[in-house]
């Protein structure tokens, strides 16, 4: 096993050598922000090969602060461009103008639904995602943020309960799933309004 | 290998904070500067202009001011957790939290070359994250488990120092704030008193990195 995680770990760093080596030449602002999410890449290479439950523990943190980070990166690099929003319309293809969209969202958020979990929370944010990007809109955040902070709770709740009442796990897991499906459909959804409108 | 005497752990599963001499006393020192910035008030800087005897007070707007307070106080927080925590991982978490934390309380001055700078102390904190995380893991591969209080432990294997200097690498990176405020810019920027945070936090994390590097 240790040969195995040698030979990966030789692998990564050569991946992490190049994507450095990538940042280093780079001189573009913008090029060097989106080589610096190469690089995160690598990093969550290195954490995924320990490759037992306890990786798939750590990727996820790692995961929300490497975005945290590059994100507010990204704000301080429009700031620093001095950079205007600007409104961009919907897809302009036939079909997505009438009703294909709403019917395929919601066939997607059922389907999530049923599948419940992280799985589902992805379908379903898919499905939130396409159609917000099939339309021009204009979001409400707070809906989302709403939504956010709930799963949380549900998900803190469910975690008390594991803890604290380890005899209603059947509950605390279905409580863990609903959250986590709101979080990841939430999380997804909002991928969909970066597609363009005013926050 | 020098295991610290904890006054006191307080576990959660297997992840853990203790407190020992050492850590206690930077965590009352992250204590006393979250209140400092919790209460103290923005300073404002006088213009001079040579060669006459004009002046004029910069007034620093009061959302910007709250940014930079919630900011600092984030900050301080996440310096908090991340000298009292036991667990590696978790320390490598609030270390890139202080990382951002810096990166806001830098970038919410509307100067030009302040953002410049904090752009390019941004990427250099991203970059570091690889480093960090990386570290981590490896610790984890190494001996099995992320806890200092196991790690300190004589059966368990020591950690490599290859790993060991990754993790001051990763460590150096997301503290690298005050020296790219060692800028003028940064400093001549108004809204002194949360600035210092920055430097504190960083020799907070640095100070910790060094207990984590002989302990493990």
């Amino acid at each position: 096993m240790w040969e195995q995680y040698s030979i990966g770990l030789l692998f990564v760093f050569i991946a992490g050598v190049i994507a450095f080596y990538a940042l280093v030449r780079e001189k573009d602002d913008l090029h060097r922000l989106l080589l610096l999410d190469l690089t995160e890449i690598v990093g969550l290479g290195i954490v995924a090969l320990l490759g037992t439950d306890l990786a798939e523990a750590l990727i996820l943190p790692g995961l929300v602060v490497g975005i945290a980070e590059l994100l507010a990166l990204s704000q301080v690099y429009i700031r620093k461009e001095g950079l205007r929003e600007r409104p961009t319309p919907g897809l302009d293809i036939e079909v997505i103008r009438a009703d294909a969209p709403l019917i395929i969202s919601i066939l997607l958020i059922v389907y999530g639904l049923l599948l419940s979990g992280f799985t589902g929370g992805g379908v379903a944010g898919l499905g939130v995602v396409f159609y917000i990007m099939s339309r021009g809109h204009r979001e409400k955040f707070e809906i989302l943020e709403m939504a956010s902070g709930i799963s949380w709770a549900v998900w803190i709740v469910a975690f008390f309960i594991f803890m604290f009442a380890p005899e209603c796990w059947l509950l605390a897991l279905f409580l863990a799933a609903i959250g986590i499906l709101l979080k990841v459909t939430a999380k997804m959804s909002l991928v969909g309004t970066m597609w363009g409108g005013q926050p | 290998m020098i295991a610290p005497v904890p006054y006191f752990i307080l576990e959660f599963g297997d992840e853990l904070v203790y407190l020992s001499a050492f850590t206690l006393t930077l965590f009352l020192f992250a204590l006393v500067f979250t209140l400092f910035a919790l209460f103290s008030r923005p300073e404002r800087q006088v213009d001079i202009a040579f060669g006459g005897d004009a002046y004029a007070t910069k007034e620093i707007s009061l959302p910007e001011m709250r940014f930079r307070r919630f900011m600092a106080i984030a900050c301080g927080l996440a310096s908090m957790g991340a000298v009292v925590t036991g667990d590696l991982f978790n320390f490598t978490l609030f270390v890139s939290l202080v990382g951002i934390c810096n990166l806001g309380i830098v970038a919410a001055v509307k100067n030009k070359h302040v953002q410049e700078a904090a752009f390019q102390y941004g990427i250099v904190a991203l970059a570091a994250t690889v480093p960090l995380f990386g570290a981590a893991a490896m610790i984890a591969a190494s001996t099995g488990t992320l806890s200092m209080v196991e790690l300190w432990k004589v059966t368990t294997p020591p950690v490599p120092a290859i790993i060991s200097a990754f993790l001051v690498l990763g460590v150096m990176g997301e503290g690298m704030a005050p020296f790219y405020a060692a800028k003028a810019e940064m400093f001549r920027a108004p809204g002194a008193p949360y600035v210092i945070m920055c430097s504190l936090s960083s020799l907070l994390i640095f100070l910790r990195v060094i207990e984590i590097v002989l302990v493990i």
